[in-house]
């Protein structure tokens, strides 16, 4: 029996939650440090309920964020919807990680996001080709992750999402 | 592999969505439509801020209020007396234009604003406005400080804007030398550090450290005059063709939270303000740097049009 679709506002709430701290003002410099809080809520939806979040959730979201950001249209979607499909395929092997593990993958993922929107950005001359600082970012998601793990994880048994 | 093609669909899609987005503006409606959603997301992250000057409102001793009042009071005595001296000046100067038939110099009215956001971009200088397409904000608007000129709305949203600072590496501000009327580019320099850097100075033009930098106008974007920066270092390199000069802008981009949205009385722009819709903005006046389009402007700016709404 497949057990009913529930818990929608939980998945809303917590991107919600992640769309307000990924734009909430930094000091000038803690602007690398700023952990990617969406792709990683992202992430840990796909990971849990891969049949329900999936590519086509995770390009909306990009686009949403395109539109907080004022960014170009398109390029966190392309970028989420990117990483969508690589934590789709490994979702089964990523909940069998340990912590150091997943947290090696997320450092990865969002790495590799925020390499796709920097390469595209520096393309459409929307900011200067620089230093790789911007990569400390994914470093601190990478640090950030098995707490947000945790917390995540808490919610969804709390609320019975699935 | 039903998996790959949806990637591949999605992966279309975005760039087909970026490819429209840069060339063309008929996506800018759905942003506009979309910014009613992302605005209260702006306004719950702005929630902080407000109430760390709320409690300063709040929790100030009389005997502070007290010595704040006077020192304002005697600030605003100074400012009186100088207003006294530019009044004479003012009707002087009109006297001088009137001699010469000069059309009269515009002096445009101003909307304030707060700054709720900066970009989290680290590569670009942007910040966000609390006033939009509902307020009367155009894209191109200047923006000021109480110190001095601080950039232009890129992106009109129904209640909030982007405003793209003179800071931001690629913003060009056409000043002039407030002491010889030397003219110059000033572009957002490529360092972490903000400031900007003077673009294709000949090494004999006579700029020196400590020169006010003022708005030229010709760019047809910024009022003229008003300030803008204040050279900082003069490099002369004898292998390169032009001299090397960074300066800080006046206006306090980092520490200022109330800002200043202008609004010029003149009819070029002022006729596209009632347009309210923010893609429906005035036709861009692109990038003039043409001497002769500055003398073109109408004369009889004087009567605003009151087709600008409510503030």
């Amino acid at each position: 029996m497949v057990p009913r679709a529930n818990g929608l506002w939980i998945i809303i709430l917590t991107l919600l939650l992640a769309y307000l701290l990924a734009i909430v003002p930094f000091p000038d410099w803690a602007m690398h440090y700023r952990p990617q809080w969406v792709a990683m809520v992202l992430i840990y939806w796909i990971m849990a309920l891969p049949y329900r979040v999936g590519i086509g959730a995770a390009w909306f979201a990009g686009f949403f964020m395109d539109i907080l950001e004022g960014s170009l249209l398109g390029l966190n979607a392309l970028s989420f919807a990117l990483i969508a499909y690589i934590t789709l395929s490994l979702h089964q092997r990523l909940r069998m990680f340990s912590a150091l593990q997943q947290s090696g993958m997320i450092l990865a993922l969002v790495g590799l996001n925020m390499t796709i929107t920097y390469w595209i950005k520096v393309a459409t001359e929307q900011t200067d080709a620089g230093s790789l600082l911007f990569l400390l970012g994914a470093l601190s998601s990478a640090f950030v992750w098995p707490w947000l793990f945790l917390v995540l994880r808490q919610l969804r048994r709390g609320f019975n999402v699935h | 592999m039903s998996l790959e093609y949806r990637l591949l669909a999605f992966v279309a899609l975005s760039f087909g969505v970026m490819f429209a987005d840069s060339r063309f503006d008929y996506l800018d409606r759905v942003r506009y439509t979309v910014a009613y959603l992302s605005t209260p997301v702006y306004w719950v992250a702005d929630i902080p801020a407000r109430a760390s000057s709320w409690i300063d409102d709040v929790f100030v001793s009389q005997r502070d209020l007290i010595e704040e009042n006077a020192q304002l009071r005697q600030e605003l005595l100074f400012a009186q007396r100088e207003l006294q001296l530019l009044a004479g000046l003012a009707s002087e100067n009109s006297r001088l234009r009137e001699l010469q038939e000069a059309s009269q110099a515009v002096q445009g009215r101003v909307i304030t604003a707060e700054i709720i956001n900066v970009s989290n971009d680290p590569g670009s200088r942007r910040v966000l406005i609390n006033r939009g397409a509902h307020n009367g904000v155009f894209e191109g608007q200047a923006i000021l400080d109480a110190h001095g000129l601080m950039g232009q709305v890129v992106e009109v949203l129904p209640f909030t804007s982007w405003v793209l600072l003179i800071t931001d590496s690629r913003h060009g501000t056409p000043v002039q030398v407030n002491r010889n009327g030397e003219r110059a580019i000033a572009r957002g320099s490529r360092s972490d550090a903000p400031g900007l850097e003077l673009e294709y100075v000949p090494d004999t033009a006579d700029i020196v450290i400590g020169d006010l930098l003022v708005s030229s106008g010709l760019g047809q974007r910024y009022p003229k005059d008003y300030p803008v920066a204040e050279v900082t270092s003069v490099y002369h390199d004898p292998g390169q063709p032009f001299a090397l000069i960074r300066a800080r802008p006046l206006a306090q981009m980092d520490r200022t939270r109330h800002v200043m949205l202008v609004v010029p009385d003149d009819d070029i722009i002022g006729s596209g303000v009632e347009a309210l819709p923010a893609f429906q903005v005035p036709p861009d006046t692109g990038p003039a740097t043409d001497p002769e389009t500055e003398a073109t402007q109408p004369s009889d700016a004087v009567t605003s049009p009151d087709a600008q709404g409510d503030f």
